[in-house]
């Protein structure tokens, strides 16, 4: 069982969450987490009681929702993985828990705002959901649409999702996925215009001011015509194409040694 | 080569034709080819030949259908003829069938075969593995497979012998069995991870190989792919397992690397697993298994699949909803992609492919920019909008942008006038052509290299080719003295023609 004093915590940081006090939280987290690790629930092994597991649990939920809300990634990361044993391992013993699905949708934001694609996948693949009703859950659907999206080139609908969000957290990765949005934009605006007019680059960027698109638009290093309004792009010279004599002379003697051995 | 491999085929008629005239007249009866084996195996054991083992073990998935009660009591009792420790061990774990009429032929039989000694103990495990796969058959009595395996398990480890190595491989699949048919195959994952340690210290390929795909194929049912890719990387495979586990692990690896998006190490990897597999014959569900992913990947990668490979007859059933989907992918239409997706959902689900397809969308829509660009030379948004189902115009200049820069289409958007200019095609020729050139003469001289280490020679056989070439040396020796006394000789000639 338990200490007291941990449930009495316990206790005491739910009410302070609801309450919004975030502060107060992290203080009354830092306590928790080392009343935890003396009780061994932090990492739990051997066969501990289900009900306290599930304290665990509720508590390192906590932790992870207020990371985020702290801005806090790196500490939902590491609050994300020390949740995963519960979810995966325990998950015979537990009862499920309601911020599951929350919070496992918003590790998958995570990564696709820090653009890892791969990891995306492979999460979505662990999850122990069957495929085709993925979408049928709102906190997991949200992300999967998002990089659907991200990787279409849809990225006005992606902009209009941003206040779809399932729950208030989604919300806090709003601003990290704009950013990587408005780079992704730019450089495709790169590639396929010659010249935009400034007021289709403030639209197509999702720029509500002229000045916040001219700083973008110094940080590019985009040439803007502000008398006529018009954004030219450098045209990135065809580079000449060399050919590679190194790589080839190696290759070719790598040949001449095989056909000497195969003779 | 050719008489080495006959042998032992010699052997084993010589070995069924008494057993054939002593039993009834059928030709190979269970009991006849389990002896057959087993003279096999210890043929394999004295000569040092694990050839001979691997040809018992092919011949396992037939046998394994013919095994009851009866068969394995008799097989004990022919082979075991002392009545010795690891005997009524194995009896043990059958039940005593009614010796009923069987029971005179055996009592004949016993003493006019004189087994002297004890036969060796991988025979002892062939029997526990025949009677593994044996109590498998029934649901019943899963409890004593379980127990059975554990326990064979633990022979093997404490015999530790390599030339037992193959028959243990075998043991540790019907192992896997045992847990995954008790619903429980995430628990047999210590037992595994500790089995493939003592495996690859003790130089173990067979075994070592075996249980990585055990513990990948377990990993992936659960979908843990991060613990799979884990443990690829800490592992090395054993270069020297048979070509079946490496064409397991190929596809194993094919999966994982499809999961995280590299598609071209995927599609390598499947390629092998597809280029190693029995034929598709033998073993059709593997075979589906692999093609289906690898159809998948494909498209992932952005080929098209070859149209042959849904007429080959062990695919073309199995296939139908892939074939619907590399359709739709082809024709670049969204809701033809959708619809088909839908009504194959259940199927591509219980195929686990289902993530990767709905990964195709972006595919899908990249195909129809690429076709509206080679037959237009100037389309409008609108247009390009309507004709790939897209929601709107504003959507549509984002996607052929991005499709513009990752070099898909060649090509411009005019953003006053509201329409996409198309450039020319690339060349195609540059010096990514010797790049492909070179991979390909890589793969040529790889697969030379790799044929010439599967080569095998015949013990011994170099001894006749020694005293060949001493006979030429000697030979040799002759002529040059021919040659070197060839002046004298030639004037001698005459003179010894005259006096003969």
């Amino acid at each position: 069982m338990a200490p007291p004093q941990v449930v009495q915590l316990y206790k005491e940081i739910q009410k302070v969450f609801v309450s919004g006090n975030l502060q107060q939280t992290g203080v009354l987290l830092t306590k928790l987490k080392i009343g935890l690790t003396e009780a061994g629930l932090l990492v739990p092994f051997g066969n501990p009681d289900p009900q306290d597991l599930v304290l665990a649990r509720d508590i390192l939920e906590v932790g992870a929702f207020w990371s985020i809300r702290t801005k806090d990634i790196p500490s939902f990361d590491r609050y994300f993985s020390q949740l995963q044993a519960f979810y995966n391992d325990y998950s015979s013993i537990l009862p499920p828990s309601p911020r599951e699905y929350p919070l496992r949708g918003l590790n998958l934001i995570r990564l696709l705002t820090q653009n890892r694609i791969a990891d995306f996948h492979t999460t979505l693949e662990s999850l122990p959901l069957p495929a085709d009703s993925l979408t049928a859950n709102p906190y997991i659907a949200h992300p999967i649409n998002l990089e659907q999206w991200l990787m279409e080139g849809s990225y006005s609908k992606v902009w209009n999702a941003r206040e779809e969000a399932p729950t208030e957290e989604y919300k806090f990765f709003v601003d990290s996925l704009m950013g990587t949005i408005r780079n992704e934009i730019a450089s495709c605006e790169e590639a396929a215009y010659d010249s935009l007019p400034l007021k289709d680059a403030a639209t197509l960027l999702f720029f509500k001011s002229q000045n916040e698109l001219l700083t973008f638009a110094q940080q590019r290093g985009w040439q803007v015509d502000l008398t006529a309004g018009y954004i030219s792009f450098a045209k990135k010279t065809e580079e000449k194409v060399e050919i590679p004599k190194e790589k080839l002379i190696s290759a070719n003697l790598q040949y001449a040694r095989e056909l000497e051995q195969i003779v | 080569m050719a008489d080495v491999e006959m042998k032992p085929v010699d052997d084993k008629k010589e070995d069924e034709k008494p057993t054939e005239s002593e039993k009834k007249p059928v030709p190979l009866t269970p009991v006849a080819e389990i002896k057959a084996n087993v003279a096999l195996i210890e043929r394999a054991v004295s000569t040092l030949e694990p050839r001979f083992t691997h040809r018992v073990l092919r011949s396992l998935a037939q046998l394994r259908k013919k095994l009851d009660d009866k068969v394995l009591q008799d097989a004990v009792q022919e082979v075991y003829s002392t009545d010795s420790a690891s005997k009524r061990a194995l009896q043990s774990w059958l039940p005593t069938v009614t010796m009923d009429h069987s029971m005179d032929i055996d009592a004949a039989t016993i003493p006019s075969r004189q087994v002297p000694t004890e036969p060796v103990p991988e025979v002892e495990i062939y029997f526990y593995l025949l009677i593994l796969h044996h109590l498998l058959a029934s649901p019943t009595n899963h409890s004593k497979a379980t127990k059975l395996a554990h326990e064979t398990v633990e022979k093997i480890q404490a015999l530790n012998r390599r030339s037992m190595d193959p028959i243990a491989a075998k043991v540790w699949y019907a192992v896997e069995r045992t847990y995954e048919l008790g619903g429980e195959l995430a628990d047999a994952r210590p037992l595994f991870l500790a089995g493939q340690r003592t495996a690859a210290l003790r130089h173990d390929d067979e075994t070592e190989a075996s249980l990585i795909n055990r513990i990948l194929r377990s990993y992936l049912h659960y979908s843990l792919y991060d613990q799979a890719d884990k443990l690829v990387s800490k592992t090395t495979f054993p270069p020297a397992a048979g070509n079946p586990q490496h064409a397991r692990y190929h596809y194993y690896l094919g999966r994982i690397k499809a999961v995280q998006l590299n598609y071209t190490a995927a599609h390598t990897n499947l390629q092998q697993a597809i280029r190693r597999a029995p034929p598709a014959k033998t073993a059709p569900g593997f075979y589906q298994a692999v093609h289906k992913l690898s159809i998948v990947v494909e498209l992932l990668m952005g080929d098209i699949p070859e149209r042959s490979l849904f007429r080959h007859p062990v695919l073309e059933k199995a296939l139908t909803g892939y074939f619907e989907i590399v359709k739709a992918v082809r024709n670049g239409s969204l809701s033809q992609f959708q619809t088909t997706l839908s009504r194959y959902a259940a199927q591509f689900e219980a195929d686990k492919t289902y993530t990767l397809i709905v990964r195709l969308r972006q595919n899908v829509i990249k195909t129809g920019i690429r076709r509206l660009s080679l037959s237009y030379s100037r389309i409008s948004l609108r247009d390009i909008c309507v004709k790939l189902h897209l929601d709107s115009e504003e959507d549509a200049e984002y996607i052929v942008g991005k499709a513009i820069r990752d070099g898909v289409i060649e090509g411009r958007i005019v953003h006053e006038k509201g329409w996409m200019e198309c450039g020319g095609q690339k060349s195609g020729y540059g010096p990514e052509v010797s790049d492909v050139f070179s991979r390909r003469v890589a793969y040529c001289l790889e697969l030379h290299n790799q044929s010439v280490k599967a080569m095998r020679y015949p013990l011994n056989a170099h001894r006749k080719e020694l005293a060949a070439a001493e006979g030429a040396r000697e030979r040799e020796k002759e002529l040059a003295k021919e040659i070197q006394e060839g002046g004298d000789l030639d004037e001698d000639g005459p003179d010894l023609g005259d006096g003969f």
